[in-house]
C-alpha cells in the first residue's frame, strides 16, 4: 500500500504542475487504526482498518470546487471534477488565499516505543488491568475503557510548490467508571492521549484509580442550587472555559464576512482584566492540538488572542486572513482528508497569572469550586461549559461536593468578571475533541491555571 | 469487492458476514449569502465480522486491494473477544429501497437558483443577516452477505437542505437560528426561510423574567432534542450495562400515560427506513413506550441475545463499524389539544426553540441544566420578547412522569415525527 501512496504522490505532484487555474491543493493519506472497548465484565469490540483518503481542492476564477475519494489512483479524474465544479459557480465575490510561502518539509512523530511493535496481547492486558481498577469498587455498576491508536501517512501538496508529510503515531485511552447507589448514577471519565508512542499510555493506573473513587464519592454529591456564584475553576475546566467562551469567538471565519461581529471583535477592545492573556499555539508537540503544518500548508504560529486583557489577535486560515487583510495564523485545519479546512484551534490556553490557587481561595467567602469537565458549547456569544462535579467554598474552605454544576456566561461580560489568576498552568488532551461545521472530533488541546470568575450563572433549582 | 471477501474467508471460521457500502454525495455549500463551494465526493468500503469458536473479530478497509488483510486483521483478533452464540439471519423479509428515482433530477443549477431565492428573502427581510446554506443530494448502496447465505442489497438516496442565519440587528442582541429538511429526493425549502423568519421575529425584542418555576413549551423540533437525554436509556447496551432507569421497568408503566414512542424503519418516503438492518435483520415498527409503559427496547443480534430479548432489528452499520443498536425513524404519539391552545393557556411561561449544552446532560440519570440559545417569553398566551443569558434545569424523566400536554399535531423533524409539549414547570435561572 506504500508503493500506491507513493504513486499517487507523485502523480499529484505532476498534476498540480500543470494545471490551469488561480491555486489547488491535494491531500493524501493512508492509515490504520485500532480500537479496543471493554466494559465491566466483557469485551465490547475490537475493530481495526485502514483507510486511505484523497482531495482536491482547486480554486478557479474565484470559485472553489472539492473532490474527496478513495480511489487515490485517480486523482487527475477527480481533479477534472473539482474544476467542473469550480466553473458551475457563478462568482459574486472572488475568494482569494492570502500568501503563503512554498515549503518542502517532511516530520514525523518518533516515540519512544512504537506500538506497531507492541503485540496484541500486552495492550489488550494494559487495558485488562485498568478496566479492572475501574470495577474495583462494590457501587461500580459498569465501566468503560478505550484503547486506541492510529498510525497515518499523510501528504499536502499545492500548486505553489510545497510539499509537506507528515507520519503521524498517535494513541490514548478513555477511562470511565459509572457507580450506583439507590437510583442515584454518577458516571465519571477521564482520557490521556497524544502523538507519540505506547508510553503515552502506559502507568496510567493512578488515573483509573481516580476515576473509580471519584465517581463513588460524586454519588454522595447534592445536586447545586441554581443562581449566580463566585467560582474558581480548576485547569481543565479553565482550559474548556477560555475555549468555549472565547476561543470559537477568535476563529475569523465566525466574523470575516459580518460587519455587525466585526465590529465587536474589533482588535484593542477591552475584554478582560489586565492579567489575562490567551493564546493558541498548534506548535506544542506534547499536546493532542499539535500540528506541524495546517491542511492548508501552512506553518502554525503562536497566536495571543488576548493580551492583557485586549482583544489582539484572532486565528485564520487563508481565506478568511486574505479577507481580512491579516496575516494567516496556520489554523485552517480538516478532520481527515476528505474534509475541507475550516478555521479551528490547536492548543488553546489561558496563561498563568500572578496570584496563588490559595489566594483565590482565601479570597471566596462564599462560592463554588468547580472540578473537571464533562463538556462545553457555544453560540459565540452564550455559551455552558459543564463540570464533572464542585464544592461548596465557604470562608476560603472547600465544603460539601456538588453535582450537576452547568455553568453558563456570556462573553461580553463573563471575561471581564474574571477576579483572579493563578500560576499553574496546566494542559489537558483525551481522546475526543472539538465539533464544528460537522466535522469533528478534532483533536485540540486546552488549559489553563485556576481562576476566579466573579459572577457565574448556574442552572438548578432556586 | 465482494467476491474477493468470499475468496479469502479463512477455513475454520464459525460464520461471518460482510458489508460493502459505496455512494458519492454532491454538497452545495453557501457561506455568508453566496455560492461557497461546490464538493463531489465519493467513498466505498467493506468491513468483515467473522467468529472463529464463538468469537467475533472485525477489520475495515476502503482499499479494494486491502480485503486480504482485512480478513486476516478480524481473524487475528478473535480469541480475545467474548463467546457469541446468536445466529445471522438466512434471509430477509422486505424488498423496498429507501430510494427515489426522482433524486436523479438533482440539478446543480436549479439548486443554485433554490438557495438564492432563500439568500435573497432573507436579505429583503432583515438587512445585514448573514445566510449559510447547504444543499446536498447523496445516494449509495447497502450489501450484506453473510454465511448463511443472505446476499442482499438496497439503493438509498437523500436529499438535504439545511438554512442557518445569524442576525444581528443594530443595537440589537445576535441571533443564531437553523433549519433543515431532508427527503428522498430534491424537494421545495422554502418554507425553512418562513419558519426563520416567524423566530426572527418572535425574538426582535427583549423580555426579562425573574428566577422561578414556570410551565416550558416546545416545539417539535425543541421537543425531540430533549427526547435525546433519554432515548439513550430505550438502547439495549445501556439496558445490559444496567446503565439505564428503564432497564428493569419493562412492561410497568413508567411515564405520563400520555407519553408513546414507535420507532419504524419502515416508514414510506422516510430517507432514515431500511428494508433490513446492519445485522441483516428485517426491519420492523416496534412500540417502545405505549401509554406510558416500557415495552421494548432498540437491539442488535448482539444485544438481543445478551438480553434474551426479541431481535428489534436496529443494528446501523457502515462499512468501517461493528453493528451498533440505534433509532430508525421516532414517532412520538400524539396528542388531543391543538397546538395553538397550548400556548394560548399560558399565564407566564417559556417557549424554548434551541439550547447551548443540552448535549452534556447526564444522560444517565436524565438530568439537564442548559443554556436558552433562543427561548421566548409567553405572557397570557402571545410571545412578549427573547429571552436570554438564562438557564433551565430538571430531569427528563420526572418531566415525562409528571404533568404535559401534546399537542394534536405532529411534525417531521429530521427522522423524528413529533408533536409539540407543554410541560407544567421547569426550574428556570437567570
Amino acid at each position: 500500500m506504500s508503493e500506491k501512496f507513493q504513486k499517487a504522490l507523485s502523480s499529484a505532484e505532476k498534476i498540480l504542475s500543470s494545471l490551469k487555474c488561480d491555486f489547488a491543493d491535494i491531500r493524501i493519506s493512508k492509515g490504520s487504526s485500532l480500537s479496543v472497548a471493554l466494559s465491566k465484565s466483557s469485551t465490547d469490540s475490537i475493530s481495526t482498518g485502514e483507510t486511505v483518503a484523497g482531495s482536491v481542492r482547486v480554486l478557479v476564477d474565484g470559485a472553489i470546487g472539492f473532490a474527496t475519494f478513495n480511489d487515490i489512483s485517480e486523482i487527475e479524474n477527480f481533479t477534472r471534477m473539482a474544476v467542473n465544479s469550480a466553473e458551475k459557480i457563478v462568482v459574486k465575490e472572488r475568494v482569494a488565499l492570502s500568501p503563503a510561502s512554498a515549503v518542502r518539509r517532511n516530520f514525523s512523530t518518533v516515540p519512544e516505543i512504537d506500538f506497531q511493535d507492541v503485540p496484541f496481547d500486552e495492550k489488550f492486558e494494559l487495558l485488562k488491568g485498568y478496566n479492572s481498577i475501574l470495577s474495583s469498587h462494590e457501587l461500580v455498576q459498569s465501566t468503560r475503557a478505550i484503547y486506541s491508536e492510529s498510525v497515518q501517512k499523510y501528504a499536502y501538496l499545492n500548486t505553489e510548490g510545497t510539499l509537506l508529510e507528515f507520519d503521524k503515531k498517535y494513541c490514548g485511552v478513555s477511562l470511565m467508571s459509572v457507580s450506583k447507589k439507590g437510583a442515584v448514577m454518577q458516571p465519571f471519565h477521564n482520557s490521556i492521549s497524544g502523538y507519540g508512542g505506547f508510553e503515552k499510555v502506559t502507568g496510567l493506573e493512578h488515573v483509573a484509580e481516580d476515576v473509580v473513587k471519584t465517581s463513588v464519592d460524586m454519588l454522595e454529591a447534592v445536586p447545586v442550587q441554581g443562581g449566580r456564584y463566585r467560582v474558581i475553576l480548576d485547569p481543565k475546566l479553565s482550559g474548556v472555559f477560555i475555549h468555549e467562551a472565547f476561543g470559537h469567538l477568535s476563529e475569523a471565519d465566525f466574523i470575516h464576512e459580518n460587519p455587525a461581529l466585526k465590529k465587536e471583535m474589533e482588535i484593542g477592545r477591552v475584554f478582560g482584566p489586565q492579567g489575562l492573556n490567551v493564546i493558541d499555539d498548534g506548535n506544542i508537540a506534547e499536546c493532542s492540538g499539535y500540528i506541524p503544518f495546517d491542511d492548508e500548508g501552512v506553518m502554525p504560529e503562536k497566536t495571543m488572542l488576548i493580551k492583557n486583557g485586549i482583544l489582539s489577535g484572532r486565528l485564520h486560515s487563508r481565506e478568511t486572513a486574505a479577507k481580512m487583510n491579516e496575516k494567516t495564523t496556520g489554523n485552517g485545519r480538516a478532520m481527515g482528508v476528505m474534509k475541507e479546512p475550516i478555521v479551528r484551534m490547536t492548543n488553546t490556553f489561558i496563561d498563568n497569572g500572578s496570584s496563588t490557587k490559595q489566594d483565590l481561595f482565601d479570597s471566596v467567602d462564599e462560592g463554588i469550586y468547580a472540578v473537571d469537565v464533562i463538556g462545553g458549547q457555544t453560540n459565540l456569544e452564550m455559551f455552558t461549559f459543564s463540570s464533572s462535579y464542585a464544592y461548596e467554598i465557604k470562608n476560603g474552605k472547600k465544603g460539601r461536593m456538588l453535582r450537576d454544576v452547568i455553568l453558563s456566561g456570556n462573553v461580553f461580560n463573563t471575561l471581564s468578571s474574571i477576579n483572579m489568576i493563578a500560576d499553574d498552568l496546566q494542559m489537558f488532551g483525551g481522546l475526543g475533541g472539538c465539533g464544528k461545521g460537522g466535522q469533528g472530533p478534532l483533536p485540540v488541546s486546552f488549559g489553563g491555571p485556576h481562576i476566579l470568575i466573579n459572577d457565574v450563572l448556574i442552572g438548578g433549582k432556586e | 469487492m465482494k467476491d474477493r471477501i468470499l475468496k479469502n474467508i479463512p477455513a475454520g471460521v464459525r460464520w461471518f458476514d460482510a458489508v460493502i457500502t459505496g455512494g458519492n454525495s454532491t454538497p452545495l455549500i453557501f457561506k455568508n449569502n453566496r455560492l461557497h463551494s461546490i464538493n463531489h465526493r465519493e467513498n466505498s468500503g467493506a468491513g468483515i465480522r467473522l467468529n472463529v469458536n464463538g468469537r467475533t473479530g472485525f477489520s475495515f478497509t476502503n482499499d479494494p486491494d486491502g480485503i486480504e488483510a482485512a480478513v486476516e486483521r478480524a481473524q487475528n483478533v478473535t480469541p480475545y473477544s467474548d463467546e457469541e452464540n446468536f445466529s445471522l439471519p438466512e434471509s430477509t423479509g422486505h424488498s423496498f429501497e429507501p430510494y427515489d428515482e426522482r433524486i436523479e433530477k438533482f440539478s446543480v443549477d436549479e439548486e443554485i437558483e433554490k438557495g438564492n431565492e432563500v439568500i435573497e428573502y432573507l436579505g429583503s427581510k432583515f438587512q445585514g443577516i448573514s445566510v449559510d446554506l447547504g444543499i446536498t443530494s447523496s445516494t449509495g448502496t447497502f450489501s450484506l452477505v453473510n454465511s448463511n447465505g443472505l446476499d442482499a442489497s438496497y439503493r438509498d438516496s437523500i436529499y438535504s437542505a439545511s438554512v442557518s442565519v445569524t442576525y444581528m440587528p443594530e443595537g440589537g442582541a445576535k441571533v443564531d437560528t437553523y433549519e433543515s429538511i431532508s427527503s428522498l429526493y430534491p424537494v421545495n425549502f422554502r418554507h425553512l426561510a418562513d419558519r426563520i423568519v416567524q423566530k426572527l421575529e418572535s425574538a426582535s425584542k427583549p423580555a426579562m423574567l425573574l428566577s422561578g418555576r414556570y410551565p416550558l413549551y416546545l416545539p417539535p423540533s425543541a421537543f425531540i432534542r430533549f427526547l435525546g437525554i433519554m432515548l439513550s436509556g430505550l438502547n439495549s447496551i445501556a439496558v445490559w450495562k444496567g446503565v439505564s432507569p428503564l432497564g428493569d421497568k419493562l412492561n410497568e408503566k413508567f411515564f405520563h400515560e400520555s407519553f408513546s414512542l414507535h420507532d419504524n424503519p419502515l416508514l414510506p418516503g422516510s430517507p432514515y427506513s431500511f428494508p433490513f438492518d446492519g445485522d441483516g435483520v428485517s426491519g420492523k415498527e416496534k412500540s417502545l413506550i405505549e401509554n406510558g409503559m416500557i415495552k421494548n427496547f432498540i437491539s442488535d443480534l448482539k444485544y438481543s441475545e445478551k438480553l434474551g430479548m426479541d431481535m428489534s432489528g436496529n443494528a446501523s452499520r457502515g462499512f468501517s463499524s461493528m453493528p451498533m443498536p440505534s433509532f430508525s425513524n421516532i414517532i412520538v404519539g400524539e396528542g388531543s389539544e391543538p397546538d395553538r391552545n397550548l400556548v394560548a393557556g399560558i399565564k407566564k411561561g417559556i417557549w424554548a426553540e434551541q439550547f447551548i449544552g443540552l448535549g452534556q446532560s447526564n444522560s444517565v440519570s436524565g438530568d439537564f441544566s442548559a443554556n436558552l440559545d433562543l427561548a421566548y417569553l409567553v405572557e397570557n398566551g402571545e410571545i412578549a420578547g427573547r429571552l436570554k443569558d438564562c438557564m433551565i434545569s430538571g430531569n427528563i424523566y420526572e418531566l415525562l412522569k409528571g404533568d404535559f400536554q401534546l399537542s394534536a399535531e405532529r411534525e417531521t423533524r429530521g427522522s423524528a415525527l413529533v408533536p409539540s409539549v407543554l410541560f407544567g414547570g421547569i426550574n428556570f435561572s437567570s
